[in-house]
Order: structure tokens, then C-alpha cells, then sequence
């Protein structure tokens, strides 16, 4: 039993949970307030790495200094979805909206295909390959500044949905949107910004992950997988589960890496999704459901 | 409370009359023209998908190779037939492969090769033997694809083969890399001993490295695979992966990757200061393209990788990478490109020896092959063994030197004089 | 016989009388359209009729292939009676999931997450495991023999996809008309509801679930001998559950019509999209319009195609 080596995985494992928590608090948000299933979400992320490349490739814009951007075209989109698309089957049977939101996904994938190939990209930063070590083991700093951008992005998020009164309406809206509407909320309005959010979210991770992860267009299916898994686990529409969960289950990974062959890493996640369930499944953190 | 089914009343002559034009247009063959004799081949590739990059590459290289077949003259044993191509994208679906060859088949293709994804390869097989077809697997690993098809004509269910692969199978890309791994460490007098293989997990990886450790236990060299490790394809993180190959000591990593995986592995081991004699690949995509020359650079720098590779002291190939690349973007001409090349002129070589188009005398003619003139590496002449595989296709140990991909073993083949230990960073 | 009877046979005819005029590739691109209108037909009766959507129904059809072509492969069985046993095993488990999911009162969103951890776990394990050919997987000689579930002729393929999509449309006409499916429809209603009167939704959502897998698994069996490879990541893998799950809800999910009229709307369009539009650099165009379909559907025609063709032609006639 190498403890180098079970010590590194737990690192590694943990770091690596930043970017999963980051992909996963915008669609905690989108679901939480709205009930929608993005399946469209891991294609918003590339899309997201996809303009980060663009900034840092046409006007040499660092993706850490950049990711705002990113942030704020995701919203946009996000937006235009929800008030466009979305919101036109709001009171639809649900298999209509999880069918619109894959016919968006299969348009964003192959947009993409079209506008920028198939080939795997990466972005160039300073920060990549920076490592700082503790001893023997060593530390990403690229995974470091990952985790504490997720950190601040979820704080921030909790922040402005607790105190400002935004946030405070879509929190009404989520929980009664009739009464939000009794009371004179603009219910679609609402639901949109709360959409932008969550793309923006998502956009701000995938323009932070783009030095880490190499992205292509087929890979948007797989990251919405894993950020389904994430949420779940940690309970859909909490900030926090979206956080620990991404933490939680980067970390199950890694040590399914490090005692089991690596290739089977995901059974692990998909293990504990069915887990949580069939026994929990408000998630760790989720409210129960009434 | 019942709910009867309420049929709707659909006015039948209007079903009928629309299903009519449906199957006129989609049965009758096309309307004859007069014109230059023509010979029509079926080439279908992954051009969209997630193997689109290396599809794309297959049919420029196929559309290349035939307007060099048709400016040099065409098929002069058929009165200067041209070539004509008619391309089908299987978009890496294997029922969508199966459309596809029975599309261009109906549109008039005599002749078929594809289509890199075993799957959809796999899917062609039926098509072809039900139609008669000759089909040149111009790239394609699964060992079965060629296999059955001769073991249902060696046991009487089928009449002929018309399956034939220009491509090295699966397991014969190991058993090569274990000799070439050790001839170059005797030629370097290092000896190193312990050898991670890392490799994803996914149909090519799984099968290279099934290959490469059969011929590690059938050659039992002076060096140990010590620990091994799949890694689910397309990976997102490998840091645990590379800190296990790391805790097993290595002097070598062995890595099978595709191009994602690629650019994840090597800036890891960089970044976790994994002190090893090497990177030598046991032959994988991902180590070598231009593409990924871009983004991981230095990373690469001394990488060596066994892939099929093309011959660049052959002028002649020297002349097709460089339009290659002015017409690919910036492309290498490489393995992908290279062999839907070289499998259009085996086709066109065996036509002209056919002198006809009949499946069975091109499938005769193709059993006779002894062409000389690939543009490939190969270990001799593009021949046909009795499973119709191509038993001198073969791979070249190509290393990155000075940012770009040189063939440096074997000896006949290599440009430039290996590197290896690789100098310290 | 009534006239929508009437109809119905001589649409069965006409189907019939087709392979003898269209060429091989037309044929090819109906027995894809029977094919996956059978699938989505045997979707239809757990994730329409009962409401249970379920995004891992390729796990049936992987399990059933990869049973009956390893039957084939080790012990010679045919794949006639491996069928059989491959839909068995689907159904079991279909049951599996079923139990879980209906014991721990998983609905919607809840459930389909459910459905999708199993088919992944499927495809992980299978391409992980040796025995059944890891990522490489199964490849099936083609001999052209019938007793190997295999023919020479194309056309008969188109026949056995015909049958398989007439039988299951009969099951599921059946279901429709008897109390059984009323029972479904009224769980897909309001679940709360029928519990509340006494009604035992586990028994009828578990029968569904296995009727469902069953036929699915049979189809795994049809793609083995159609398609001659089996990988984890195809046959197992999400696209293939969106395949199967697309026609039906297109369609019109929970009528009897809505899987087939989903497939004769779906394939063509896909076929079309891709041979027109898949040229060089605008590779992937196509499927940018399929999405852009998709979403007009959704948007315009959100119960599917058939009941608003129904209410269409309903209001012409008045």
C-alpha cells in the first residue's frame, strides 16, 4: 500500500473536484429553479472552452482574465433559450422538454463541429504547468486556482441569490411560481436571468477548465453525464451539494484510479449515483421532496 | 371507460401515390449517359463524428490518390477509365455504415474500401458479400473483420472473399513494437528494465495493447512490463494515473493514446517529474500530428511512437505530403491519409490486371497483388495471405525530433538517428 | 371490416409488396425504420403508455445482443431460440431496474437518471470484461445461413424487421385496448392518484417494465445479426437509448401509431440531412438541422406528430 500514492490520489482527487463543482453549480441552479434538465449543459461548457480558445488564440487573452467573457456570452445564450425556447413548453409533459434540450445539444455540438473542427484543442496559459510540491507530493496550481475560483463562484452565487432581491425572486419563483406570479413577479423574466446564470456559470468553468482539459465537440455529452452524476448526488438545487458533490465525486474517482484499474473509475460514480438513488435521492444536500 | 383505437382517416390513394414516388425515386437506376468509361468506387469514412479528424484525412487522401490515378491516364486496361469517387460518411455508427455502402453501392460503386471504425467496417461485410463487391479495407484493426469472411469460405457458406485489408491487424502492431523496443535499447547499449504500459481504454487501445503484451510473453525480452494502466476514453483528468506509473518506478512509459488523452498524459508526466529513460510508444494516435504538435510542443519533444508510417525516402511520397499539407490545412501525411492513398492505387494496380470490372475477376486479380509501388512503409510488396490481410503492412518507430515526426527505426527506414535515453530537462 | 381496418391491411400489403421495387439501399434504409420503430414501439410501452421514461433502454438491447451472439458463438445455440434467451435476460434485468426504481418511489427525472447509471454501468463492465471481448467486442461471421439468423438476400431482412415491428405494435394495441393499458395510462396521469384508489401501480409499472425489456432485448438479437459487431460503446451507449427513445416521442409516445410514424418521419430525415448536407468542411451540418427539427417539434407539435395528424385530419373531416 503506497501512501505516496494513496495520499497524492486524495489530492489530485480533491483538486480535481473544483472543476467538477464548477461545471455542476450552474445546472444545480437551472434545475433548482426551474425543474429544467439542461442536457444541453456539457455543450454550453464547450462552447464556453471553445470561446476562451478563441479570446486567448485571436486577442491573446489569458483565460483566467478572460473567463468573465465567456461567462457573459453564456448568458446570453442561456437567456435566449429559456425566454425563446424553454419557456414556450413550460407547461409541457416533461419528455418534450429533456427531447428540446437535446435537440439544442445535438445544434451547439455540431455548430461547433462545423465552426471549429474536430480536432482536440487546448489553450496555452501560464499557469499550466506550474506545480508547487509538498514534499512528495505535488500540487496542480492550475487545479489550485480551479478549486478557488469554484469556491468564490459558489459563495458569490449563494450570496446573490440569499441577499440581493434578484436572487430573492428567483428563489420565489422557484419555490411557488404561481404565488411569485399572485404577488406580480415576472415569472419569465425571472426564469430567464436565472437560465443566463446558470449558462454563465457554466460558460466561466469551461473557460477555466480549457487549459486543463483538452476539449472537442463530441466531448459535450460525457461532461453532461458527469455533471447529472455530480448533481444529483449532492442534491439538486443546492449550491453546496453542487460543491460537495462535485468534490465528493472527483474524489471517488481518483481513489477508484488509485485501488481498482483506472479504466473503471466511473463505475464508482455511477455505483454511488445509483446509491444515492435508491436511499437518498434528494442528494446529500437537496431538500427532501415533500 | 374505454378508448377504443380511432384509426385516422387518412384518404389511402393519397398514401399509396406518395409511397409509389417514394420507391420510384429511391428504386430505378440512374439514367445511363453516354460518356468516358467510368469506374465507380465506394469510399466511405467517419467524416463526421467523433473520429471525423481522421476520416477527413482518409478521404483527402483517397480523392488525392484518385486524380493522381486519372491525370497519370486512368485504367489503360479498361480504355483509360477514370476513377470516379463517391463518398459516404458513416459518421462512426455502424448502422449508418451499413446505409452507407449499400447507398454507394446503389448509386453505382463497383468497387468499396473504408472504413477505419471496425464497427462500422464490420457492418460493410455483409453488404459486400451479399453484392458482390470487392471492399478494400483501407484502414481498419479488428483482426475478425478479414478472418471470418476466410473462415466462412474455407467452411463452404460463403463462395468468395470480398474482403481484402491493406492495413497492419491489431495484433500484428504489438508483437512489432516488443522487437522494436528491444533492438533499440540493444542499439542505444542501455538496458532499461522496467516498463509501464498505460494505454485507453477504448477499442483501439484495448486491442494494441492486448498486441503488445501477446508479444511481450511470446518474446520474453530483457525488459519487464511492470504495472499496467486503461484509462477510460476520453479522459478528463490523469494525474492519478500518471502518479501510479510513477509510484511503479519506470524507466519507460509506454503509452497508447488518442489525441485527447495525448494532451492530458504527457504535460502530467512532465508536471510530476516522472524520471524516465523515455516515452516509446507502442504505436497509438496522438503523438505525433501536427495538431497536437501545436498544443503540447515541448511535451513531445523525443516522444517515439510504432505506427504505420509513410516511406519519406520515397521522393514520390515526399511530393504527396507536401500537397497534402497545402490542401489539408497544415496536415501531416500520415498513417490515416497515407493509406486510403495507397488503397486507392492497389485497387487501380489491381484493375488494371482484372481488365474488367467483374467482381470476381478483381477479387482474382486482387489475390495476385505484388505492388511494389506504396507509398507507405511496408516490409515488401503489398501482397494478400490467404485470410486477406497484408502480412508486410507494417509499422515504422518514428521519433519527434526538433518538432517533427522522423521515422528513425529500422535502419532501412529511418532519416535520422534516434535519440534515446532522452537528454535530461 | 371497418375502414380504418381496412387501411391497416392494405398499408400491411403495401409494405409488403415494396422490397420486390426498391433497390437494396432503400430497403436497408426501411428495415432501419422497422427496426427502430420495433424498438421504440417496445419503449413505448413502459415510457409511454406508463409514463415511465427510461434513457437506458440500450442496456436491453446490448445485453440481448451480446447473449445471443455468445450463445451462438460457444455453445452453437441458434439465434432463433437465443433470442429468446437474450430477451429473458433483458427482462431480468428490466425487472432489476424496475424494482428498484418503482420500490424506492423514483419518478420522473429521478428514474431516467436511474435507467441511464444502469446502461453505463452496462457498457463500463462489458468494456472492461475479457470474455465477452472488452472495447474490441464480438464479431459475427457472416455465413448467409438462415439457421445462423442470417440470409443472403437483404430482403429478408426487411421481412423479419416488418414482422418484428408488426408483432410489437400488435402487443401494444393489445395492451392499449384491454384494462391494462388503462391502468398505465391512468399511472402516467396522476401516479398519487391511482394509489390513492387502491391501485396496485408497482404490479403494472413492473409488468410494463418487463414486457418493455423483453421485446427490447429480442431487438438486441436483430442488431447482432444485422450488424455483425457488437461494441460496448455502440450498442450499450447513450446515442443508441436517444435513438430509441427519439421516434416514439416525436411520434406521439402512448398511441399505438406514434413509435412507427416517429421512425418514417425520423430516418428519411436523417438519411436525407446526411446525404445532402454532410459534404466536406460543413460535416456535421446535418445534424445541426436534425437538432433544429427537434426543437421545432418540441415546440410546435409537443405531443407528437400523430395526435396532432389526428386533430388535423379530425377538423378537415368536420
Amino acid at each position: 500500500m503506497d501512501l505516496t500514492l494513496v495520499g497524492q490520489g486524495l489530492l489530485s482527487g480533491l483538486l480535481f473536484g473544483g472543476v467538477y463543482s464548477l461545471m455542476a453549480v450552474g445546472l444545480t441552479l437551472i434545475f433548482g429553479v426551474m425543474r429544467v434538465v439542461n442536457f444541453a449543459h456539457g455543450d454550453m461548457m464547450v462552447w464556453g472552452m471553445y470561446l476562451a480558445w478563441l479570446l486567448a488564440t485571436r486577442a491573446g487573452l489569458d483565460p483566467y482574465l478572460g473567463f468573465p467573457l465567456c461567462a457573459l456570452a453564456l448568458f446570453a445564450l442561456g437567456w435566449a433559450v429559456q425566454r425563446g425556447l424553454v419557456h414556450r413548453i413550460v407547461d409541457a409533459p416533461h419528455e418534450m422538454q429533456i427531447l428540446l434540450m437535446l435537440g439544442v445539444a445535438l445544434v451547439l455540438e455540431n455548430a461547433a463541429l462545423v465552426a471549429f473542427g474536430p480536432d482536440p484543442q487546448r489553450v496555452r496559459s501560464e499557469l499550466r504547468s506550474a506545480t508547487v510540491w509538498l514534499g512528495p507530493l505535488f500540487v496542480d496550481v492550475a487545479r489550485l486556482v480551479t478549486f478557488g475560483v469554484a469556491l468564490t463562484l459558489t459563495v458569490a452565487l449563494w450570496l446573490f441569490l440569499a441577499r440581493t432581491d434578484l436572487g430573492r425572486r428567483i428563489r420565489a419563483a422557484s419555490d411557488n411560481p404561481y404565488g411569485a406570479l399572485v404577488i406580480g413577479t415576472d415569472v419569465a423574466r425571472v426564469y430567464a436571468v436565472a437560465f443566463g446564470i446558470g449558462a454563465a456559470c457554466v460558460g466561466a468553468a469551461g473557460a477555466l477548465v480549457s487549459p486543463i482539459l483538452p476539449f472537442q465537440p463530441a466531448g459535450g455529452l460525457s461532461l453532461s453525464v458527469a455533471s447529472f452524476n455530480i448533481v444529483i448526488i449532492g442534491g439538486m438545487g443546492s449550491l453546496l451539494g453542487a460543491f460537495v458533490g462535485g468534490l465528493l465525486v472527483s474524489l471517488a474517482e481518483s481513489l477508484g484510479a488509485v485501488f481498482l484499474a483506472p479504466s473503471m473509475k466511473e463505475l464508482v460514480s455511477f455505483s454511488l449515483l445509483i446509491v444515492i438513488l435508491l436511499f437518498r435521492p434528494a442528494g446529500l444536500f437537496g431538500k427532501r421532496a415533500t | 371507460m374505454t378508448d377504443r383505437i380511432r384509426w385516422p382517416k387518412l384518404p389511402r390513394r393519397a398514401v399509396l401515390k406518395g409511397a409509389a414516388a417514394g420507391a420510384a425515386v429511391l428504386g430505378f437506376p440512374l439514367p445511363l449517359r453516354a460518356q468516358a468509361p467510368v469506374v465507380k468506387i465506394g469510399v466511405v469514412h467517419p467524416v463526421t463524428g467523433p473520429l471525423a479528424e481522421p476520416g477527413q484525412a482518409c478521404r483527402l487522401g483517397a480523392t488525392m490518390a484518385a486524380e493522381a490515378v486519372n491525370a497519370a491516364g486512368g485504367i489503360k486496361a479498361l480504355g483509360g477509365a477514370k476513377l470516379e469517387l463517391i463518398f459516404g460518411d458513416t459518421q462512426t455508427k455502424p448502422d449508418v455504415g451499413r446505409t452507407e455502402a449499400e447507398r454507394v453501392i446503389n448509386q453505382g460503386a463497383q468497387l468499396l474500401m473504408g472504413s477505419f471504425d471496425s464497427g462500422s467496417t464490420a457492418a460493410m461485410v455483409p453488404v459486400v458479400q451479399q453484392r458482390r463487391v470487392p471492399f478494400l479495407v483501407d484502414i481498419a484493426a479488428a483482426d475478425p473483420i478479414t478472418a471470418n469472411v476466410a473462415k466462412a469460405v474455407k467452411e463452404g457458406q460463403q463462395k468468395v472473399q470480398y474482403v481484402y485489408r491493406n492495413f497492419p491487424t491489431g495484433s500484428s502492431f504489438g508483437a512489432k513494437a516488443v522487437t522494436y523496443f528491444s533492438e533499440i535499447f540493444k542499439e542505444a547499449g542501455v538496458a532499461p528494465k522496467r516498463v509501464v504500459l498505460m494505454y485507453c481504454n477504448d477499442l483501439f487501445g484495448q486491442n494494441a495493447a492486448k498486441g503488445f503484451q501477446a508479444g511481450y510473453a511470446a518474446a520474453k525480452p530483457g525488459w519487464e512490463i511492470v504495472d499496467v494502466i486503461p484509462w477510460p476514453e476520453p479522459p478528463q483528468d490523469l494525474s492519478t494515473e500518471v502518479s501510479r506509473a510513477k509510484a511503479a518506478k519506470p524507466d519507460i512509459i509506454a503509452p497508447i493514446t488518442r489525441p485527447a488523452s495525448a494532451q492530458l498524459l504527457l504535460p502530467e508526466i512532465r508536471k510530476q517529474r516522472v524520471e524516465i529513460m523515455g516515452i516509446v510508444g507502442p504505436g497509438s494516435p496522438g503523438l505525433y500530428e501536427a495538431g497536437q504538435l501545436a498544443v503540447l510542443k515541448d511535451d513531445l519533444e523525443y516522444v517515439m511512437s510504432a505506427v504505420p508510417w509513410a516511406n519519406f525516402k520515397n521522393p514520390r511520397t515526399q511530393k504527396v505530403a507536401e500537397d497534402y499539407l497545402k490542401r489539408s490545412n497544415g496536415k501531416t501525411f500520415d498513417t490515416n491519409s497515407g493509406y486510403s492513398y495507397d488503397g486507392i492505387f492497389v485497387i487501380a494496380d489491381a484493375l488494371e490486371r482484372a481488365k474488367s470490372v467483374d467482381p470476381d475477376a478483381v477479387v482474382d486479380a486482387i489475390k495476385k497483388t505484388s505492388y511494389g509501388a506504396g507509398l507507405m512503409q511496408y516490409a515488401g510488396p503489398v501482397v494478400f495471405n490467404e485470410i486477406g490481410d497484408n502480412p508486410n503492412a507494417v509499422t515504422t518507430m518514428i521519433q519527434i525530433l526538433g518538432q517533427k515526426p522522423v521515422a528513425v527505426w529500422p535502419k532501412e527506414a529511418a532519416l535520422q538517428k534516434f535519440v534515446f535515453p532522452r537528454p535530461k530537462r | 371490416m371497418t375502414a380504418p381496418r381496412l387501411a391497416a391491411v392494405a398499408a400491411v400489403l403495401v409494405l409488403a409488396a415494396l422490397p420486390s421495387v426498391l433497390s437494396s439501399y432503400a430497403v436497408t434504409v426501411f428495415i432501419f425504420i422497422f427496426f427502430y420503430a420495433y424498438l421504440g414501439q417496445a419503449w413505448n410501452i413502459v415510457g409511454g403508455y406508463a409514463g415511465q421514461l427510461s434513457a437506458g433502454h440500450a442496456a436491453f438491447v446490448g445485453l440481448g445482443a451480446y447473449a445471443s451472439a455468445m450463445l451462438s458463438a460457444r455453445l452453437g445455440l441458434t439465434p432463433w431460440i437465443g433470442m429468446l434467451v437474450g430477451g429473458a435476460l433483458a427482462a431480468a434485468l428490466g425487472a432489476l431496474i424496475g424494482f428498484l426504481g418503482f420500490r424506492f418511489g423514483l419518478r420522473g427525472f429521478y428514474f431516467v437518471l436511474l435507467t441511464v447509471a444502469f446502461a453505463e454501468i452496462c457498457r463500463i463492465v462489458a468494456l472492461n470484461t475479457e470474455a465477452v471481448g472488452g472495447a474490441l467486442g464480438l464479431y459475427i461471421t457472416f455465413t448467409g445461413d438462415p439457421r445462423h439468423f442470417q440470409f443472403q438476400d437483404n430482403r429478408m431482412y426487411y421481412y423479419v424487421a416488418l414482422a418484428l415491428m408488426l408483432v410489437a405494435t400488435g402487443i401494444v394495441a393489445a395492451i392499449e385496448r384491454r384494462r391494462f393499458g388503462e391502468y398505465l395510462k391512468a399511472i402516467r396521469e396522476d401516479e398519487n392518484a391511482c394509489e390513492a384508489l387502491g391501485v396496485n401501480t408497482f404490479k403494472y409499472k413492473m409488468l410494463a417494465m418487463v414486457v418493455s425489456s423483453f421485446l427490447t432485448g429480442v431487438g438486441g438479437t436483430f442488431y447482432a445479426y444485422y450488424l455483425f459487431s457488437l461494441q460496448p460503446n455502440a450498442v450499450f451507449g447513450i446515442p443508441l437509448s436517444v435513438e430509441i427513445v427519439i421516434r416514439p416521442i416525436v411520434g406521439g409516445a402512448g398511441t399505438v401509431l406514434g413509435p412507427i410514424l416517429g421512425s418514417f418521419i425520423l430516418s428519411p430525415l436523417g438519411e436525407v440531412s446526411r446525404v445532402y448536407l454532410s459534404q466536406g468542411s460543413w460535416s456535421g451540418l446535418h445534424l445541426v438541422v436534425y437538432g433544429v427539427l427537434l426543437v421545432l417539434v418540441v415546440l410546435f407539435l409537443p405531443e407528437g406528430a400523430y395526435p396532432a395528424a389526428r386533430r388535423l385530419l379530425a377538423r378537415r373531416a368536420r
